[in-house]
Parts: C-alpha cells; structure tokens; sequence
C-alpha cells in the first residue's frame, strides 16, 4: 500500500509532503534527484547496460525517466505532470497500477478543486490540499475519490465557499455526513434544480500513423462520453445508440451498469451530479474512409539543405469544415535558415525548437488543397531524416467512428430535463511520418 | 484569501499567545486560522511540538475543520511526545461516542495512528465497539485500524480476537465495509507467519456478489483476495471468472489489471480448452484500452502483457498494430513496446512488422534504434520464411553507416550466419567493408567470430584478423577469447595462412594475460594443436548446436509464478518478489482437483475455509522458496536489461557449460 507522498517542484524541493503509515525521511527526495539525474546522464545507447557511467551533458529528459526507480531502499514510483513530480516511494511490494491510478486521480481532483495544478496554486490553497490527502487516503489505502462525495467533505476554495463556511462554523453547524456508504456512492442525495437539464459530449480522437506515401500504419479513434448532469433527485436514465455495435471496447464511469450494456447495449445509470465521464471506447477505422485529412509531406534533400513540400487534402467530413489544423514540420538539428511559402493559413518557424508550425484556422471541402512549400539550409552536410510530422485539427458536430445517440430515457423522476448531444472529431496523436 | 500566508514562518510563541488569547471568538474564526498556521508550519518541518499542551485545549472545539487539524498535529507529534499523548485520551475516549458517525470515525481513524502503547492499551475496547457500530462508515474505518494495530502489535489483535471481528464483516450488508474488511485481511496475511488466508467457495461467492456494488478501490481488493480462493472442482474457476469479467470494462486500471490477474489465475483450473480461448478472448480488448492511458500506466500495462502473452498466446494474437510506436512515446514505453512486437511477429504479419522495424532503425533515439535492429535479426531467426528479408533490411542498414546501427548489425547477422549456415554468406564482403569502425566489444567479437568461422571463404582473412590482433593485448577478454579462437581456426582450414598468427596469439594468451579462463583456452588449444591436429580439427570445428528464440522465454514455472504477481513490482521487473523484498510469503498455484497440468503442485493444504490457522503452513513453503530462488529474473538494477539478452546460451564464446562447448 501507499506509505507516503511528496510533491516535488522543478527545482527539486518539496512543496508537498504527506506520509499514511510512518515517516519516510525526506531524504528520500534527494535519492529520487540522485537516480533521476544518474537516468539522464546515461549515454545514448546504453539504456540495455548496466556497466557504463559516465558524466557526460544529461541526454534523457525527466519525461524519460522511467515510472518505477530502484533506489537501496525504496522502489520510487513517479508520476511528472506539468512540471511537478509526484513521488511515492514504497518499501514492500505494492500494486503500482493502483498508486499511478491513485496519483493521477489526486491530481484530476485538485485540478478540479483549484482550477489548476501548479506550484503557485498548491501553496495557494494549502489547507485545502491537505484536507484532500487526508480523506482521500486512510493508511494507504484510497478513501474517498469520487469529486461529489470529496466536495461534501470539503469545500471548494471559492469564495462563496469562504462565506459559507464562516456561516455555518457561526452556527455551529459541521458539515453533512457524507452520504457515501449508500448503494450509489457518486451521488449526493437531495439535489434540486429549478430547471433539469443534462447535456452530453461525445469526443472522439483519431490516433493514426501514416506513411510519406499515404499508406495507413494504424489507425483508431478513441472517444469519449462526457455529461454535464444537473438533475434532481434521484434520476435513472437509459441512454441508447443508434448504432452500438460499431464499438471494439469500452470502459464505464462506476454508475453504468454492465451487465444492461452486455445485454441490451443499453447505457442504464443514475449520474453523479455536474460534470463527469461517462465511457470511453475504442473503435477501429477503416484507414480510408475515416481519415479526415490526407496529408502528402514531401524532402528532398540535397547538399547542406533540401526542400519540401506538404499538401493537405480534406476528405469525406459530411460536409463538415475542419477547423484549427496545426502541422508542426519538425526539421533536422542542424538546420539553420527555413524559407517557405503557403497559399492557404500561415506558417512560423521557430529557430530553438527546429520546427516549421504551420496553421490553417478553417478547411471546406472543395476548396484547392492547401500547400506549403519550401527550402531549408542546413549546417550538416547530409541533414538527418526521418522526422514525424504532429498534426493537430478538430471538427465539431461530427463523429468520425459514426457514434449516434438515439434516445435518453429517464425513470424515478417525474420532471421532463433538457437534453442535449453534441459530437466533436479531434486529432489525438495524428502523425504523418517523412 | 489565500492560504500562502500561512507559511510565513511563526514564532511558536506568537502562536500561543494567538491560541490561548483571552479575545472574544465565539465562532472559533480565529482558531482556526492559528490551527491552519500551525498545520502550514508543521509541514515545512517546523518543530511545533512546544504547543502540544495548548493544542490540547482546543481538543474540545466540536467544529470538525479544527478537530480535523488538531487530530493531524496529535498524529504528527503524539511519538514524540507520549506523556502529552496521555492527556488526549479522554477526549478520544469521548470523541468515539458522539452522536455524530463521521466524528466517531475520525476518533478512531486517528487512535489507530498513534502507536504509543498507552493509546493502543485503550484503543482495544471502542475499536471493538466500532467494528460493531450501527453506521458503516464507522465500520469500514474500523476495520483497516486493525491493521494499524496488527502492524503495531500482531500479538494482540490476535488474542483480542480482531481477526475473526474481521471476518464476521465479510458477511456485512455494506459491500464498502466487507471491501475494506478484505483488504485488511489480505495484508493481515500477506504480513503474518501464522495466518493464512483461505477463501471457500461460498464466500468467494459472496465477495464477488459484493464487487457490483463497491466502490473501485474496494473492488481491487475484494479482487485481490479471490487469489486465495482455490477452486476445487470442474466449473468452479469457470463460473467465478464468468462472475468477475465484467470488470475488465473498468475505467480504473487498477481494477482492470488487477481483474486480468484473477481470471490468469482461474484459468489454471480450467478443463475445457473453449473456456480458456474464450476468457482469453475477452482479456484482448481492456489491455488494449490501458495503452490509451498516461504513459505510467502505458508501461506497467506494457510489462505485464509481456508476461500474459507467453503464457496465453491466443490473448491479443491480432492486435499486434496497437503495439507501433509513437515517435513521442517516452522511451520506457518503447523498448517495452518493442520486446512485445517481436512476440507476436509470425509468418502472417512480418512484412508489417518489418517495415515498422525499419522504419524505427530510422529514428533518433539511440536506445530505441539499436533495439530496433537487434530486433529485425531476431526475426530473422524466429521467423524462417522472413529472414531473407530480414537480411536485406539489415544490409540496407548497414549501408547507411551510421556507427551504432552497422555495429548492431554485424551482432544479429552473426546470429543468423548461425541460425542458418551456409546461406547468406555472400553478404561477407559487405561486413568487411565495415571493418574499421567497430568500437564496440560485442561488435567485434561478432565480426572476428564471423572472420574466423569462414576463413576460409574470406580470402583475406588473415590479414583482417592481423590487423585486429595489433591491438590484442588491449581489447576486453570477450574480444581476445574471440581472436584466440578465430585465429586458431584459421590455422585449421588454411594452415599457411595462419600459420605465423597462431604461434603469436598462443604466446600472449598463456603468458601475458592475467585472465584464467584467456589462459586456459589457450594451453587447450596449443595442446590440441601440439598432439593431435585432426581431433584438434573435430573438435575446433564441429558443428555447433543450432539456435533459435526460445531460450528467450521465461522458463514455465518462473513465468507461472509471475503471473500470481500480474500488476506488482515483480511483474514489472520480471523478478520473483521472494528475491526482493524481505518478509515475502511466496504464492504458488496450489493442488487441487481442478488444477490442470502445467505447474506442478508444490505442497499440499487442505483447508478450505478462511480461518486464522496456527499450523506451520509457512515453514512448509520456505524450502519451496529456496528452490524457487533459482529462477531469478535478469538483473533488477537496469529496468531495461530484462529478458533482452542476445541468444543464449549457445552464442558463441558464452560457456554452455560442457568443456567442449568452449572451443568455437
């Protein structure tokens, strides 16, 4: 199980530091520093050896060092988000999918509490992180994680919140017994709105990976049911697709119930109150139906420099533009000028990062295919190759695995909520290589 | 307001003064900023144990948000300070019976914590209370105090009898409170030299009814224990699996996994091979799904699949596309990608394998091309029908001349060369072109083998060997045991072209190195050579037992016993936990009825009812352990080093362990 946690900053400091079973001496952090910067100063190409050290500039970047570190004495289970790593060291064999899961889940639930989750805003609302740590692990074991039955607990640092609590403390009032030992722990009972609604959003994100000449390596859409409920009550709700069948795999918020969805694909749950993920699934694509955009990158290369060319074709999207595209072009290290030209959106290079971004805000079918070409100088005679081009893009009111709703139903209550469903397409890890 | 103002460094006088102050505060506001000033103090690792007797006044404020910090300073500073701790009792003592369930459930929460031996002498008698209140909460809190306690003080929660309080909340009504009942058991044995846990059919039963309703981190324990469940007839694994695969559509991961290890486990004690493919089946897709989440997740995912795929090759047989990598994936999460590919190549899909293996050679990521390659030449062994094209992909590699690329190269094509003799040797000259850029050891011991096993097709042969020799006496040991014995083959085949080396190397390898096993080869070979040249010929070049990639796999039991720990450290470094981590009870598949073969029972234990048994069940399972010890994984130091070795143990130079075998 968990013995403890600490929040370190970039710098390598503590901010946050908070032990369940005993104390695990802060040192600790200092080991964690040690073998993280003895990680990144292993020469390239010797990850699969133990025998060479050596002390040369840091080669791996902290994103490489990898979740689990031995240490003497401790194995030092990591998470790195945003600048801020989150440290657990354990002593006794422990179930690290559940101390990640664990992690990841603090840090959703502070980020929900505060807004953000950085070094500023921790130190901001310091108490409040605490509190949290504090009910959401008893001995090492996770309590209380559901975001609804934490915020019974204790309050958002909002100043509203402020307000309410220096009122009820006036009344001496404590705060309400946390209902979550009910049969439906993700809802708080006596919720009331005067106007019921609930809206749903469903995301879907293509992951793919394509060759130079068009060819499709893989491709899959991830998505997700996201629902905004603000319901009264109790409410029991049936939600079915129109076409379910059409899902590979899929995973459920704790309210579904499978077993309805394995009989019936129905999706039969009382929602937690506010903001929650209902599922996420998997679809397969078919390669050349599905991808929205194709993408022909093009480099020549030619002594101290090449050109290139890309071009972007729009397909199939039910008539639906696609928005906000980004290619980011990375260039080989040695590059040292890039001249380009597009005829559609616009184009920056940035001369630290080696990378050409170029941005088209809006895309129609039809239109001529947006092209960017170019030419780059580079200080190596025979400039590296073999580069990915990250693209980014979204569509909204389109689902690209074909996903529909076909109706909510809702029982145990008498009121008529407003629904609503609206889709969005995006590029997950959409990559193009050269 | 911001709570940053309350790590301005206070003076723990001022926060006396501040504490104790006479000033009206009758809705304790102002209390509660010194308590929050203090907590704030505390954790910056301030010494703020002087106020202990003033916090103790503010014990009685029946606000919870202050309970709740004074209960964290009691927990923080009650060790250092048992005499204070003392004075808190009462205020326990009362806390445990307020009205108020969640109050109740602090008191004793926070009993539990402070191991003084006064506190713990009256924690006994409101902790049995509490693991019999009428409010689950207080009940579930209850329970995993045992464990606190057990931790402190074994002897006592047993003669207390907490442990069949414990088991009596198996049959509770909440599933929240036979969860955490659960999870206190399982660690109360995983701890114990005496008590073992046993689940019997019924109540294994009931805990999986109970997983439908608790919440997620209650359902990986509740999971967790259905490991000590051991079905004993035809259909029992069956009907459990049946039960619980509706968890693997979790969206925790820890459910999900800890769900996969379970069904791995009941799959040992199934009969009907259609059961099996079809549970397998059903593992595919949720393994899938965790590799769309955070890298860390990503690669304990990643390592435990490795195992269930060597166990159960029908489990993911055709998703091996999942497995390309993102050129952005962190590099943990590639090289584990990788060993995965490889096992799944097979005839059918190694042109796509292939051209992803390509593909990745081309890459920056030094790590992550080198293994790229290395993997291309595995293929070629594992995959006959492939290795054409295999060697074609390597020669093009080759070609590019990069340094590390052309170095892993001649390492796998020496594999091949091996693998399949007297087929590709035409591609020679091309590695020869290579010559003078091989820096590594393990490169060029490969190339010299390679010199050395066709010296007689390699026209040059002597004067590529002369020139590597010039540095002899500098090279690591693996390089000269390699020269020693290319050179004396040389002799064989052709003995006017190696005639004038032989004598030269024989020399320094007896006489001017310090290395026992350089020195030993060599007198063997000069005795050899001395009375008898034709067995010397025999034996020097007989035909070398052939190679293939199964010695890459875990062996059997090893694996099986991996697979009990699916989502634990050892998984993740294939390393048997008894090897690293002190006070371990080992597991092991048990007999029973139903087990099919495969692991071989170890012991015999009868008992099947969950009961806290004295019996010396463990002494029974330590000399199991020292054989198990035997099986340990790869070196645990380097998290990347496991089971990628290159082919062993009939590389050449590697001693097998036969006499003979030395003399490549």
């Amino acid at each position: 199980m968990i013995n403890s946690l600490f929040v370190i900053n970039r710098h390598g400091k503590i901010i946050v530091e908070k032990h369940w079973r005993g104390i695990i001496s802060r040192q600790i952090v200092d080991v964690f520093n040690d073998e993280s910067a003895k990680f990144m100063k292993l020469p390239p190409g010797t990850l699969e050896r133990s025998d060479i050290s050596s002390n040369q500039e840091a080669f791996f970047t902290k994103e490489d060092v990898p979740p689990v570190l031995e240490s003497n004495k401790y194995w030092l289970l990591n998470v790195l988000r945003d600048d801020l790593t989150w440290l657990c060291p354990v002593e006794k064999e422990v179930d690290p999918m559940l101390v990640f899961e664990f992690i990841h889940r603090i840090i959703d639930v502070v980020t929900d509490y505060l807004g953000d989750v950085s070094e500023a805003s921790i130190r901001e609302n310091f108490v409040t992180v605490y509190q949290l740590l504090e009910e959401m692990m008893d001995y090492g074991y996770p309590l209380t994680t559901e975001p609804n039955a934490l915020k019974e607990i204790i309050m958002p640092p909002t100043i509203i919140n402020k307000v309410m609590t220096t009122v009820n403390a006036a009344a001496g009032v404590t705060p309400k017994f946390p209902q979550n030992m009910s049969n439906i722990p993700w809802r708080k009972a006596g919720v009331k709105y005067t106007q019921n609604e609930i809206y749903f959003d469903i995301v879907e994100e293509i992951d793919a990976t394509v060759e130079a000449n068009g060819n499709v390596v893989s491709c899959e859409a991830h998505g997700t049911v996201v629902a905004n409920s603000r319901l009264s009550g109790m409410p029991d709700l049936s939600l079915s697709f129109i076409n379910p069948r059409l899902i590979d795999d899929e995973s459920f918020h704790p309210c579904v119930r499978i077993r309805k969805w394995e009989s019936d694909r129905l999706l039969s749950f009382v929602p937690p109150d506010g903001h929650f993920k209902l599922m996420s699934y998997r679809v397969a694509l078919s390669p050349y139906q599905a991808m929205p955009l194709q993408i022909k990158p093009q480099i020549l290369p030619t002594k101290n420099g090449g050109k290139f060319d890309i071009t972007v074709h729009p397909r199939s999207t039910d008539g639906k533009p696609i928005e906000a595209i980004v290619l980011s072009i990375p260039m080989s290290k040695s590059t040292t000028s890039v001249n380009a030209t597009c005829n559609v959106g616009n184009y920056m290079y940035d001369p630290i990062t080696k990378t050409v971004k170029w941005e088209i805000s809006k895309l129609q079918q039809r239109e001529r295919a947006p092209m960017l070409s170019g030419t780059f100088s580079s200080s190596d005679a025979q400039p590296d190759m073999g580069l990915t081009v990250d693209v980014d893009f979204k569509i909204s009111m389109y689902s690209v695995s074909g996903i529909k709703v076909d109706s909510l139903r809702l029982f145990h209550e008498g009121y008529k909520p407003y629904k609503g469903v609206r889709s969005m397409t995006k590029a997950g890890k959409f990559h193009v290589r050269t | 307001m911001s709570d940053a103002k309350y790590f301005q460094r206070g003076k723990t006088q001022e926060l006396r003064a501040e504490l104790n102050s006479d000033k009206r505060d009758p809705k304790h506001l102002r209390k509660k900023t010194v308590m929050k000033k203090i907590v704030a103090n505390m954790t910056m690792g301030n010494d703020m144990s002087p106020l202990f007797p003033d916090i103790l006044n503010v014990m009685n404020v029946s606000i919870l948000e202050i309970k709740k910090m004074v209960y964290l300073y009691l927990i923080n500073y009650a060790r250092s300070k048992p005499d204070m701790a003392m004075m808190a009792i009462t205020m326990f003592i009362k806390d445990v019976e307020d009205p108020n369930p969640l109050i109740r459930a602090l008191a004793i929460r926070t009993m539990g914590y402070i191991q003084v031996e006064k506190i713990v002498d009256c924690l006994i008698e409101p902790l049995r209370r509490c693991l019999k209140d009428r409010d689950p909460y207080v009940r579930k809190t209850a329970a995993i105090c045992v464990v606190k306690l057990y931790m402190y003080n074994n002897v006592l929660v047993e003669s207390e009898h907490f442990i069949d309080m414990l088991r009596d909340l198996l049959s509770d009504p909440n599933p929240t409170v036979i969860a955490n009942a659960v999870a206190a058991l399982t660690e109360i044995s995983e701890r114990s030299e005496n008590i073992q846990l046993k689940l019997n059919h019924s109540i294994a039963s009931k805990l999986a009814a109970a997983l439908n309703e608790c919440s997620e981190w209650g359902q990986t324990y509740v999971l967790e224990a259905l490991m000590y469940y051991l079905p004993q007839e035809q259909g029992d694994a069956e009907m459990l699996a049946e039960r619980i695969a509706p968890r693997l559509q979790h969206a925790n991961s820890a459910v999900v996994l800890t769900c996969v290890k379970v069904m791995m486990y009941l799959m040992n004690y199934m009969k009907n091979e259609s059961d099996i493919t079809s549970f397998c089946r059903k593992l595919s897709p949720p393994l899938v799904t965790l590799l769309a989440n955070e890298p860390e997740v990503q690669y304990v995912a990643l390592r435990n699949i490795l195992l269930v795929i060597q166990r159960r090759p029908e489990v993911l047989r055709n998703d091996m596309k999942v497995f390309f990598c993102k050129y952005d994936d962190p590099i943990y999460v590639k090289l584990a990608k990788l060993e995965i590919i490889f096992r799944l190549a097979n005839s059918g899909n190694v042109d796509q394998v292939l051209s992803e293996l390509k593909e990745y050679a081309t890459e920056v990521d030094v790590d992550f091309v080198r293994k790229a390659v290395r993997s291309i030449g595995r293929l070629a062994v594992k995959i006959e029908s492939a290795a054409e094209r295999c060697i074609t992909a390597l020669l093009d590699l080759i070609h590019t001349k990069v340094n590390y690329v052309v170095q892993e190269a001649i390492v796998v094509i020496r594999d091949i060369f091996r693998k399949y003799p007297n087929q590709y040797e035409s591609i020679i000259g091309t590695l020869c072109e290579n010559l003078d850029n091989l820096d590594e050891p393990e490169a060029k011991s490969a190339m010299i083998w390679i010199v050395g096993q066709y010296a007689d097709r390699i026209e040059n042969a002597d004067e590529l060997l002369d020139d590597f020799l010039y540095t002899f006496l500098d090279e690591p040991v693996e390089v000269q045991l390699a020269l020693l014995t290319a050179t004396v083959k040389l002799f064989i085949k052709r003995p006017l072209a190696g005639q004038e080396l032989v004598p030269k190397v024989l020399k320094w390898a007896t006489e001017e190195t310090a290395n026992p096993d350089l020195r030993d080869r060599g007198y063997i070979y000069w005795r050899l050579l001395s009375t008898d040249p034709t067995s010397a010929k025999a034996i020097v070049l007989s035909d070398k037992p052939s190679i293939s990639t199964e010695s890459d796999n875990l062996d059997v039991n090893f694996l099986d016993e991996l697979l009990l720990h699916i989502s634990s450290l050892a998984s993740v470094y294939h390393k048997s936990p008894t090897t690293f981590i002190h006070h371990y009870k080992p597991r092991f598949l048990m007999p029973s009825p139903a087990l099919q073969q495969g692991s071989q029972p170890q012991l015999h234990l009868a008992t099947t009812s969950i009961q806290a048994q004295s019996e010396q069940s463990v002494n029974d399972h330590s000399n199991v352990a020292v054989n198990r010890l035997s099986f340990t994984g790869p070196n645990p130091a380097n998290p990347y080093a496991t089971d990628f070795q290159s082919i062993q143990p009939t590389t050449p130079g590697a001693s097998n362990g036969v006499g003979v075998d030395l003399l490549l």
